[in-house]
């Protein structure tokens, strides 16, 4: 009983889901990988909204097959209880012509099994997507390491092909999806070949300062928080923004 | 010496030199006493009586059912839960890199033995303000370390005299070591006290441990602050953090403490060496835990805040017996109990200005069959005080004031 209203659900959300966003087409910004997903999406909304454009972005565990269709929607989850998700059933049709729909969708995808992304890209075709990293996380669901990189090739490959893709140049096999593409492909990261890329970082009481090399100018910034996985946000930013003017 | 079977069996205490002086808490030696009665009703262990929340136990099964919990984690606990603790924590306006500057320790208790085993060498001396949590000063002993008691100020609502820390402080202090919100006296520190503590601590080297496990019980809008959140003083608080209050989770051992990298660094290797790592069933509840949306558990800590009015409310019935200051936070009350109760009681539990609480504690359990804590067990200024924990059902909390109020009658 509980998987059937749990299919019923799932299926009537994606419904509604796509209805929504071809009345609106908003540009979706993908952001996928097994680390740093919350923490890109943050930098991505807050350097758009720097830039005066309205974004929505999912919260942190909102990317799955019934969280995504919520965040798009902007609807509550119900949960485990039956009667918490009447007031996301019947709402969820208004949200199709929904005033102030942002322009901006930036969405993070969850895959913890094979076939997780495919679904998930049934719903939304990126304009932009990023790859953060791909590490053993969540490899307990994929037979091999091999399969688990196969849900960001398809994400990859279902790009719009006038869209980017965003890949980390320091991870190997988030590199490697980016080999043979003829859509147009970004490569952030410490790595010298990246732009942007990270010169050099030092730590210091209030976060970090780096440098950063982006289209042949050096620039220092102050970063006020610890840790890599917050410059790679940060370069994530830094490329999303200049991206999405060629939208 | 002893002989079994032909074989000498030396039961030589001296043989069990860093354990002799270690003793048993003193709130778990109460709760065996009270097994003998069967109408008891406890109000000594800090336990909620609420059952860890549903969605935290989906969590758990799911990861159950994908057959990711067998194995060990990392030693500095699940990537996964890391990143979320370091999203939680950012909320709150404290900056810790996942990677590095974040551990998932088994309970809060762990994470205390390993930090100070890792930053303490044996004859150092540790400040507590007391009366506080009974364990700190046995995890103290164990490091082969001397605890040094400050008392806490009464008459200031069990607040801090920055004064009385400076005094304590000599050549041999490592490290001030404070539970905020405080058990038992469930005081929160005001910014103003913590802030000269940490200049203290700045003039003297020194690190400050701040065991936080209270933090999200803070009642009337009180205002909470923690030195973590202070970029400044990162390299010298180690903050320290258990699901086991705030989320019913006791039995799940899991907790977490941050610091900057150099800190976590040393302290991991006695985790390492202590737990390899916590458990791997607890860190996926814990990522339950902190995926819960904080209205969800909005009903938890409003239940406990109308606790917290009836005992204050009770306790001020039984303004003959006991005194006490309303706690901010937690879930305890520490009153301090009459002389006046001396005909009840007996006469020999009086010394001097103050009741016996451990005599007092034993009769109120023999009398009423009442458990609760002797203030003596948190501290030497906790004597003439007894621990009474709101965190039990409102039913037991109305019973044993029943029974109370039948023995202290007017």
């Amino acid at each position: 009983m509980k998987c059937f209203a749990k299919f019923l659900l799932k299926h009537y959300l994606r419904v509604i889901t796509k209805l929504t966003l071809l009345v609106h087409r908003p540009v979706v910004i993908a952001v996928a990988g097994s680390t740093n997903k919350n923490f890109a999406k943050k930098e991505i909304k807050r350097r758009l909204e720097e830039e005066g454009l309205t974004v929505r972005a999912n919260p942190k565990n909102f990317n799955t097959e019934i969280g995504l269709p919520l965040a798009i929607l902007h609807l509550p989850s119900g949960y485990n209880e039956y009667k918490a998700w009447l007031p996301a059933i019947f709402t969820s049709p208004l949200r199709i012509f929904q005033r102030n729909f942002p322009r901006f969708l930036v969405l993070g995808l969850g895959t913890s099994d094979e076939g997780d992304m495919s679904y998930l890209l049934s719903i939304v075709k990126p304009h932009i997507s990023v790859v953060t990293d791909i590490t053993q996380r969540y490899k307990e669901g994929f037979s091999d390491m091999n399969n688990l990189v196969d849900e960001y090739r398809l994400l990859a490959d279902r790009t719009r092909n006038n869209g980017v893709l965003l890949l980390n140049a320091d991870n190997y096999r988030v590199k490697r999806i980016g080999d043979n593409r003829k859509k147009k492909v970004v490569y952030y990261g410490f790595n010298k070949k990246a732009d942007p890329c990270i010169v050099g970082a030092q730590k210091n009481e209030k976060g970090q300062r780096a440098k950063i090399r982006h289209r042949e100018k050096e620039e220092n910034f102050q970063i006020n928080r610890f840790g890599r996985h917050h410059l790679y946000a940060f370069l994530i930013g830094v490329a999303v923004k200049e991206e999405v003017k060629s939208l | 010496m002893e002989s079994f079977l032909g074989l000498t069996i030396c039961s030589d205490i001296s043989m069990f030199e860093r354990t002799k002086n270690i003793k048993l808490s003193v709130i778990k030696q109460i709760e065996l006493e009270a097994s003998k009665y069967p109408d008891a009703v406890s109000l000594a262990q800090g336990i909620p009586d609420f059952d860890t929340p549903d969605f935290i136990k989906r969590r758990v099964e799911r990861a159950l059912k994908r057959g990711v919990v067998a194995k060990y984690s990392l030693s500095p606990g699940l990537p996964e839960l890391r990143e979320l603790i370091e999203e939680s924590l950012e909320k709150e306006g404290m900056y810790y890199d996942w990677e590095k500057e974040i551990l998932v320790t088994a309970g809060s208790i762990e994470g205390i033995t390993a930090t100070i085993m890792a930053i303490t060498s044996p004859g150092d001396e540790v400040i507590i303000p007391e009366p506080t949590y009974t364990s700190y000063r046995e995890v103290i002993n164990l490091a082969g370390c001397k605890p040094v008691f400050v008392p806490l100020d009464e008459e200031k609502g069990w607040g801090f005299d920055i004064e009385r820390y400076r005094e304590a402080v000599t050549e041999k202090t490592k490290a001030i070591f404070y539970c905020n919100p405080n058990n038992p006296t469930g005081t929160i520190y005001t910014k103003k006290q913590l802030m000269d503590l940490a200049r203290l601590a700045e003039d003297n080297n020194l690190f400050l441990i701040s065991d936080e496990v209270y933090k999200d019980f803070i009642y009337d809008e009180k205002e909470f602050f923690s030195l973590a959140s202070i970029p400044e003083l990162r390299k010298r608080v180690i903050r320290i953090f258990s699901f086991s209050k705030a989320f019913a989770m006791t039995g799940w051992r899991v907790g977490y403490l941050h610091s900057d990298e150099e800190n976590v660094r040393e302290i991991t290797k006695v985790h390492d060496s202590l737990v390899t790592c916590a458990p791997v069933i607890s860190q996926y509840a814990a990522m339950g835990a902190l995926e819960i949306e904080k209205e969800k558990m909005k009903k938890f800590f409003e239940d406990y805040k109308k606790r917290r009015d009836v005992m204050c409310s009770r306790l001020e019935n039984l303004s003959h017996v006991f005194d006490f200051v309303r706690p901010d936070s937690a879930y305890y009350v520490f009153p301090r109990i009459s002389s006046r109760v001396a005909e009840v009681v007996g006469k020999d539990l009086i010394k001097g200005d103050l009741v016996d609480s451990w005599g007092f504690a034993f009769r109120l359990l023999e009398k009423a069959q009442i458990a609760t804590v002797p203030g003596t067990a948190f501290g030497p200024n906790g004597e003439g005080h007894i621990r009474m924990s709101f965190g039990r059902r409102r039913e037991d909390i109305e019973e044993s004031f029943d029974r109370m109020e039948n023995i202290f009658k007017t």
